[in-house]
């Protein structure tokens, strides 16, 4: 019997969308696999973080970041999404396929929407199977 | 400073190809600056690499190194021992940093990594704007200290070609008027005597025209 893809999901987000000693609201379960990162501000996701990433095996990479105009550094969650795109040119570009990177606006400590993004991106990841570079 | 842009991985694929372990070299000066060379471009480029090879079940070893200037010999040196266990290298430097490497280390294999293309300031961050041609004759005191033979189109000296249409120039609207530029800022400065004076044509052999060129400072030749 074939088994069963269960994606490996990382996890980059600000400590400010989750503070400091707040886990994010995910555990191991049957589906998916998640690796989180807490990172001073978004701005700190460094290209060559989100890469290695992927080296390291993950099927999906996700960066959490504050609401649009919420940042506390005031321009961190938009420097991150520059960041964001021109990671997934390049994953398009070494045929990983972009769309295994995704940045989400969050707001502080909103748990659910954490829960409903892994929920409702999922079905895409395990669409897309496994990181043909792992 | 020296501006320039990383090459395609596609093409970075290509010329590395025919090696089993590669240094790539950044140059920590210009290229840095413009996000072609630097450190942290050094690793972004192995890690995609060697995503992209991965996937292709290809084995490279790759190796990280980055030194101030790659056009210096004084910072070259620190680069030895990173080259001579590797099959390649890489450098994401400059043109002229490419070739100081290769002239350093003539056994090794020095390939480029990076697309040299102009002299050029940082206008603001992440734009980059070609400011000197380094024609080897340089007028910017007659022209307020903005130079036509960069950033005029036709390179006109003596004044503008009449075709510029509200600061914009007739070849693209995306490029500024120089010459309206220069008399704008001559204003200012309170040079507009300046147009009268006569700037003959360039004699070209002072560019790169001329061929290669050398600068000799006996000074500090010892």
């Amino acid at each position: 019997m074939k088994r069963q893809f269960k994606p490996e999901i990382a996890v980059f987000h600000c400590i400010s969308t989750f503070p400091d000693g707040a886990a994010l609201p995910f555990s191991e379960d049957e589906n998916f696999s998640i690796k989180s990162f807490k990172l001073p501000c978004s701005s700190m996701v460094k290209d060559v973080y989100l890469l290695r990433a992927f080296e390291a095996g993950a099927d999906a990479v996700l960066v959490f970041v504050c609401p649009q105009g919420q940042c506390r550094y005031v321009e961190g969650n938009i420097r991150a999404g520059k960041r964001v795109q021109f990671v997934k040119k390049l994953l398009d570009e070494i045929e990983i396929d972009g769309r295994r990177l995704a940045l989400f606006n969050i707001a502080t400590g909103d748990a659910a929407a954490a829960v409903e993004i892994i929920q409702k991106i999922l079905p895409e990841i395990v669409k897309l199977g496994p990181n043909p570079a792992a | 400073m020296i501006v320039g842009e990383q090459k395609t991985i596609a093409e970075i694929k290509e010329i590395i190809a025919p090696y089993k372990k590669l240094l790539i070299l950044g140059c920590g000066t210009c290229v840095k600056t413009c996000f072609a060379g630097g450190q942290d471009e050094v690793a972004t480029l192995a890690s995609a690499l060697r995503l992209a090879l991965r996937k292709e079940g290809k084995e490279l070893a790759i190796e990280e190194f980055t030194v101030e200037r790659q056009c210096e010999d004084e910072f070259i040196q620190e680069a030895a021992a990173h080259i001579s266990p590797n099959s390649a290298v890489l450098s994401l430097a400059c043109g002229a940093g490419v070739q100081a490497i290769a002239r350093r280390f003539g056994k090794t294999p020095v390939l480029p990594g990076v697309n040299t293309t102009f002299i050029g300031v940082l206008e603001k961050q992440g734009l980059f704007t070609e400011e000197c041609l380094g024609c080897g004759d340089c007028k910017l005191a007659v022209f307020g200290g903005i130079c036509p033979v960069t950033r005029c189109s036709k390179k006109l000296l003596n004044g503008p070609c009449g075709g510029s249409q509200k600061g914009k120039c007739e070849v693209s609207p995306d490029l500024d008027c120089a010459w309206q530029q220069i008399i704008e800022r001559l204003k200012i400065l309170g040079q507009l005597n300046n147009l009268r004076v006569y700037v003959p044509p360039k004699n070209w052999k002072t560019s790169h025209a001329g061929g290669p060129r050398k600068l000799v400072r006996e000074d500090h030749i010892i």
